[in-house]
């Protein structure tokens, strides 16, 4: 990475702080990091406005539910996959008012998924407040085929759609939730940089 | 500015405060099209001083042979709303601006929530239209003093139905704002045109609640309030203006010949916005504009509504 250079679209996240103005809450987290990042949300205090968290636990990983339990006053809902878990948000939007502060802790992946699917209900993502916990992996968009494969971990990725090497920009477009991805060996074939782990 | 020459083809008086001024064109043609919330600045002659206010535009946008306007008497204001209601005849001749929109409804809003007080109801009256036009989800929630105050709501109420909901001061009308916000669906936008302190309390209202800015919007156009004389000095030309107890900093400026540039004249775009080289005395500001932080900076003006008490007043202009 160059020094001093940034990406405009690239996303920059922030840790969760409740938000005091507000008519209810909505807290979605990922993972183990996710269920930490829940818990140190309600370390901060327990706004009055009505919660409700939707978890999503992850296989293997540490599991904050029976303490998310003691902490979370109202609903609590915690589900196994993802789907489901982004079932319930949809179930949960359609009755929701205005002044609804919506968090989200947990992969790139997890929080733009949430970012479409609110976006429908008219809510921008800049409204919605986003940590990135558990892993930097990306979501990259092949400009090539247009697939987008997720979960890359390195600065190549091969493409899921076409099998293309990409190489995975900062440039983020936010309705796609997804990095750029460009053919690496384009101009020649062939040629393929060494491939290292940078998104963790 | 480019202008539009207007003839006066109607008018109506609404109630005893409120005239309704139908405006055709001079030249024949169609008036442009324009969106739903926009407003026309219309220069009038006032014994040879030249007074712009802005109005919006109330009829249907898409109605191309004449524009419709409509002006409340202001018996306290300089003189252009009581010369629109007194002195203007049927026939008669005037300028008009091009239509400006500084109150445009937000497409992807899942519904639409607008708040009238008073005379603020003309922005939403060409609002519903492309409202209606689009079969978009809106309320219009629309407070008045009193039943002959209620300037068009029998004619709104004929279009919309039970989408207008009114309260009536004097019949124990109350719009109780905090509860209409927080019964709002997710991905509502609400719009507020009306008097100062109800602007503010609904503003204030929705960001209690939570509702993200970007959801908020408002239109208060301030007549500019009249102060002691002082004179302003602008840099690039050189020019020395006095600016008179009854006129704006940009009405003294246009009266010098200068070609300052607005949209509002009321305080609420920045359009007019001047840089403050220095002065010997305090900035008056009253616009909507500025932040409080600018204000108190003091680097920059809205001279369409905000004076200084001082002798000099130095801009780059
Ligand atoms: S012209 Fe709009 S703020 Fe002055």
């Amino acid at each position: 990475m160059e020094r001093g250079y940034w990406i405009r679209s690239k996303p920059v996240y922030s840790a969760l702080v409740w938000q005091q103005q507000a008519n209810a809450h909505l807290v979605l987290v990922e993972g183990s990091a996710g269920g930490l990042a829940a818990m140190k949300l309600f370390q901060q205090m327990l706004p009055q406005q009505s919660i409700t968290v939707i978890y999503e636990t992850e296989a293997g990983g540490a599991d904050y539910t029976a303490a998310l339990k003691k902490v979370v006053p109202d609903d609590l809902q915690v589900f196994n996959s993802h789907d489901a878990a982004m079932k319930a948000l949809e179930a949960h939007l359609p009755e929701a008012l205005m002044g609804l502060r919506i968090y989200v802790a947990g992969s790139e992946k997890f929080m733009w998924d949430i970012a479409q699917i609110v976006l429908h209900y008219g809510v921008d993502d800049a409204d919605i407040a986003k940590e990135l916990t558990g892993t930097l992996a990306r979501s990259v968009y092949c400009v090539h085929c247009k697939a987008i494969t997720h979960n890359a971990h390195t600065n190549i990725q091969a493409c899921s759609g076409c099998g293309k090497k990409l190489f995975v920009r900062d440039h983020f477009s936010r309705r796609l939730g997804a990095y750029m991805g460009l053919m690496v060996d384009a101009e020649d074939p062939g040629q393929i940089p060494e491939i290292e782990e940078i998104y963790p | 500015m480019s202008h539009i020459n207007v003839k006066v083809a109607a008018i109506e008086q609404v109630t005893d405060l409120i005239k309704h001024f139908t405006f055709v064109r001079e030249d024949g043609q169609p008036f442009p099209v324009f969106s739903g919330g926009s407003h026309v600045v219309v220069s009038m002659n006032i014994n040879g001083r030249i007074q712009r206010n802005a109005y919006s535009l109330m009829g249907n946008p898409e109605e191309t042979e004449a524009y419709h306007i409509s002006v409340r008497r202001q018996e306290k204001s300089r003189g252009g709303s009581v010369h629109m209601h007194d002195a203007l005849k049927v026939g008669d001749s005037l300028q008009i601006t091009f239509p400006v929109n500084l109150f445009a409804l937000e497409k992807r809003a899942r519904k639409h929530l607008l708040i009238a007080g008073g005379i603020g109801i003309t922005p939403f009256m060409s609002q519903i239209a492309d409202l209606e036009r689009n079969k978009a989800n809106y309320e219009l929630h629309y407070a008045y003093r009193a039943p002959e105050h209620g300037a068009f709501s029998k004619e709104i109420k004929a279009n919309i139905g039970n989408k207008l909901i009114t309260y009536v001061e004097s019949e124990g009308g109350v719009l109780n704002l905090r509860n209409l916000l927080s019964k709002q669906p997710l991905g509502t936008h609400v719009y507020v045109c009306g008097p100062g302190p109800m602007v503010v309390a609904m503003i204030e209202t929705a960001r209690t609640l939570g509702w993200p800015e970007n959801h908020i919007h408002s239109e208060q156009f301030t007549a500019p309030p009249s102060g002691e004389s002082f004179k302003i000095k602008l840099t690039k030309s050189a020019l020395e203006i006095v600016v008179p107890p009854e006129m704006s900093m940009l009405e003294a400026m246009e009266a010098a010949g200068v070609d300052a540039p607005y949209l509002c004249r009321g305080g609420a775009c920045g359009r007019c916005e001047l840089e403050v080289v220095c002065t010997d005395g305090n900035l008056l500001h009253h616009d909507h504009y500025l932040s409080e932080a600018e204000k108190a900076a003091g680097k920059k003006i809205m001279p369409c509504v905000s004076r200084a008490k001082c002798d000099l007043l130095e801009v780059v202009l």
